[in-house]
């Protein structure tokens, strides 16, 4: 099993190696006095990456404990939760996010709901003076927020 | 010849950047000292906020070497203390300093690493001061070719000394490299690997990338350990953080030596603080380990790392800023920080770039003061910082990067990118590749390609200019024996040990 893992990763690397040559292959040259040329780096790369590809298919190394079941669930869990992050940054601005957020990470890390509700309000309201009020920085407010103040 | 110091202590000693560099040491130390959270993290997660602040290229670079320097004392708190190394810097530390700690020393231990962290860092600042100039002449002699196959060489000595696989090191250097050829080409304007999204023709942007790669990827890690609860071990108790001077004499020579190997460690570019420790460690146990104490708490053992640590930390700046090659994966963070200043790093900035170079030379000697008498007297209070639980910190982490990347970039797609990079980092390290060949191929990438196309333009296509001058010669047979000589060397090893053994 744990040879397999650097095996599989051999045959992405291989994979990869030659989408890069092909779409590097496709590239569309203007004349140019520049005698190498954009592909030629590439080309050398993706040659470099599949003899060690290959090298490391007939030598893999130690790979490392996967994640599985419950775990990879709360991986895929927490990315969710960072990309809706992301996706609500702005429009629903920086601190209802950062508390909806700390507070569900808290949890995940085995907060209990009181500590978790507790820090991740905190956390959000301490980062949100320290950032705009220490450091000047502007963050996004929300766009839900701006009628309410009734400003433009 | 020393103009450049005496500039320099004069931008260092101004109000603000003291107090940069005061912040930098206390800040660095304290995310250095976070639980899973070492030097390469640290840099990376508070990068962004010398952008924030808005400061000048030398100041913002003097916040960030006190940072990196800072870093490198607080790493080995966990190392004493939890047996937890922050990174693969600190691994060595564990060996002895652990040890000591159970045996109720972890206050000397603290002490003596933070005097011989000190005395390493110094060490290596004199001969950064003393070398970097004489280097940055012989550089300025550097054209095209021989950029190249000085780049060739820091790719060499990497794979051949960094980490326990060579392979994974080579793959993540090409891997590196490949992600900076993302974008237009600047010498002819052609669109690479961008696949339409107009976001990707500048490239991927650094700030991006470095915290992805460590900040996100770190979130996911974290995860991990605490699902499996792998919680460190009982905090040893402190005790007196005072290291008595016959403890320091005793150490002195493994001290010295350590510091020097550390920072020629450290010059070498491509090699970092994993190496320079490693190399200090083994070879203090060959020299001085006569009753078999190394590794049951000898402080000498302790020592020995610490010293090494520090000193390549500074070491690496030499080819940083005499040849605009990073010596580590973290001065790579420093010098793409620095390109994010317009400033081009590389043989004419000794000339050009006078205040930010002695600033920088001068905040060191600086900052290795002020972070001694922060570490000796109040190392139980930054010890505290290992109990801060995850729940708090990984949120913290997590405000950090999405900060830093949209005040850079106030755009979404940024922020997505480096999810992606993030969980690209986090495959990378569950397969055992170390973090730090991808961005040092990521800097030098770049570079690398330029100097290869110029150096060709100049020849009209004729490959034989790469060889031609003494100097890229030279490199191409120093590359080549760093990769053989260790490979011929275990052989020999093989051959005459078992004999010397019998």
């Amino acid at each position: 099993m744990k040879l397999a893992a650097d095996r599989v990763l051999s045959l992405l690397l291989l994979g990869l190696a030659a989408f890069v040559a092909v779409q590097a292959w496709q590239l569309q040259v203007p004349f140019s006095y520049d005698p190498v040329g954009p592909k030629a780096v590439p080309l050398i790369l993706s040659a470099l990456l599949a003899v060690l590809a290959i090298v490391l298919f007939v030598r893999p190394g130690a790979g490392g404990e996967w994640p599985t079941g419950a775990l990879l669930l709360r991986l895929v869990f927490t990315m969710a939760v960072l990309g809706a992050y992301a996706a609500l940054f702005i429009n629903l601005g920086f601190l209802v996010t950062t508390a909806l957020v700390s507070v569900v990470i808290a949890w995940l890390f085995g907060a209990t709901p009181v500590k978790a509700v507790v820090g991740g309000l905190l956390l959000a309201l301490g980062s949100y003076l320290l950032f705009t009020y220490g450091l000047g920085i502007s963050l996004p407010t929300g766009s839900w927020i701006e009628p309410l103040l009734g400003s433009h | 010849m020393f103009d450049f110091l005496i500039q320099g202590f004069g931008v260092a000693l101004t109000p603000l950047n003291l107090g940069l560099a005061f912040l930098g040491a206390l800040l660095g130390t304290l995310f250095g000292a976070l639980p899973g959270i070492g030097p390469i993290n640290g840099i990376a997660i508070l990068m962004p906020l010398a952008y924030t602040l808005g400061l000048p290229a030398e100041s913002a670079l003097i916040l960030l070497a006190g940072i990196y320097t800072g870093s490198e004392y607080g790493g080995r708190m966990s190392s004493i203390l939890l047996n937890v190394p922050g990174d693969a810097g600190a691994v060595m530390t564990t060996l002895d300093g652990h040890p000591l700690a159970k045996k109720g020393l972890a206050g000397p231990a603290l002490g003596l690493s933070a005097v011989s962290s000190f005395i390493g860092a110094t060490v290596a600042i004199v001969g950064l001061t003393l070398f970097a100039p004489l280097l940055a002449v012989v550089a300025v002699k550097f054209g095209p070719a021989e950029f190249f196959a000085l780049m060739i060489f820091a790719f060499a000595s990497m794979s051949a000394m960094m980490g326990k696989d060579p392979i994974k090191t080579l793959i993540g250097a090409v891997l590196g490299v490949l992600i900076s050829t993302v974008g237009v080409d600047s010498g002819t304007g052609v669109l690479r690997f961008t696949f339409d999204m107009p976001e990707l023709y500048d490239g991927i942007d650094f700030v991006v990338m470095i915290i992805g790669l460590f900040a996100v990827s770190e979130i996911l890690l974290m995860l991990e350990h605490a699902f499996r609860h792998d919680q460190d071990g009982e905090m040893a108790p402190i005790g007196r953080v005072m290291v008595k001077m016959s403890e320091v004499m005793y150490c002195k020579w493994a001290i010295l030596r350590s510091s020097v190997i550390g920072f020629v460690i450290g010059v070498l570019p491509g090699t970092g603080a994993s190496v320079a420790s490693a190399v200090a460690y083994t070879t203090e146990k060959r020299i001085s380990d006569r009753d078999n104490t190394f590794g049951t708490g000898d402080m000498r053992g302790l020592a020995a790392p610490e010293a090494a640590n520090n000193a390549s930390a500074a070491g690496s700046f030499v080819p940083m800023l005499t040849l605009g090659i990073p010596g580590s994966g973290t001065t790579a963070i420093l010098l793409g920080a620095l390109m994010l200043y317009n400033i081009n790093p590389g043989p004419m900035m000794f000339r050009e770039q006078p205040v930010v170079v002695g600033g920088l030379i001068a905040s060191l000697y600086i900052g290795n003061v002020m972070l001694l008498l922060l570490n000796l007297p109040l190392a139980g209070v930054f010890a505290r910082v290992l109990q801060v639980p995850r729940w708090i910190l990984v949120p913290s982490v997590a405000i950090l990067a999405f900060v830093g990347v949209y005040q850079l970039h106030s755009d979404l797609m940024a922020i997505y990118l480096m999810l992606a990079i993030g969980v690209f980092g986090y495959v990378l390290r569950k397969f055992g590749f170390s973090l730090a060949p991808v961005v040092l191929g990521f800097v030098l990438g770049g570079l690398m390609e330029e100097n290869l196309r110029r150096a060709l333009s100049i020849s009209g296509g004729d490959v034989a200019i790469l060889f031609q001058s003494g100097l890229s010669i030279g490199l191409w047979i120093a590359a080549a024996l760093v990769v053989l000589v260790p490979m011929f060397a275990g052989k020999l090893k093989a051959k005459f040990l078992p004999a010397k053994v019998s």
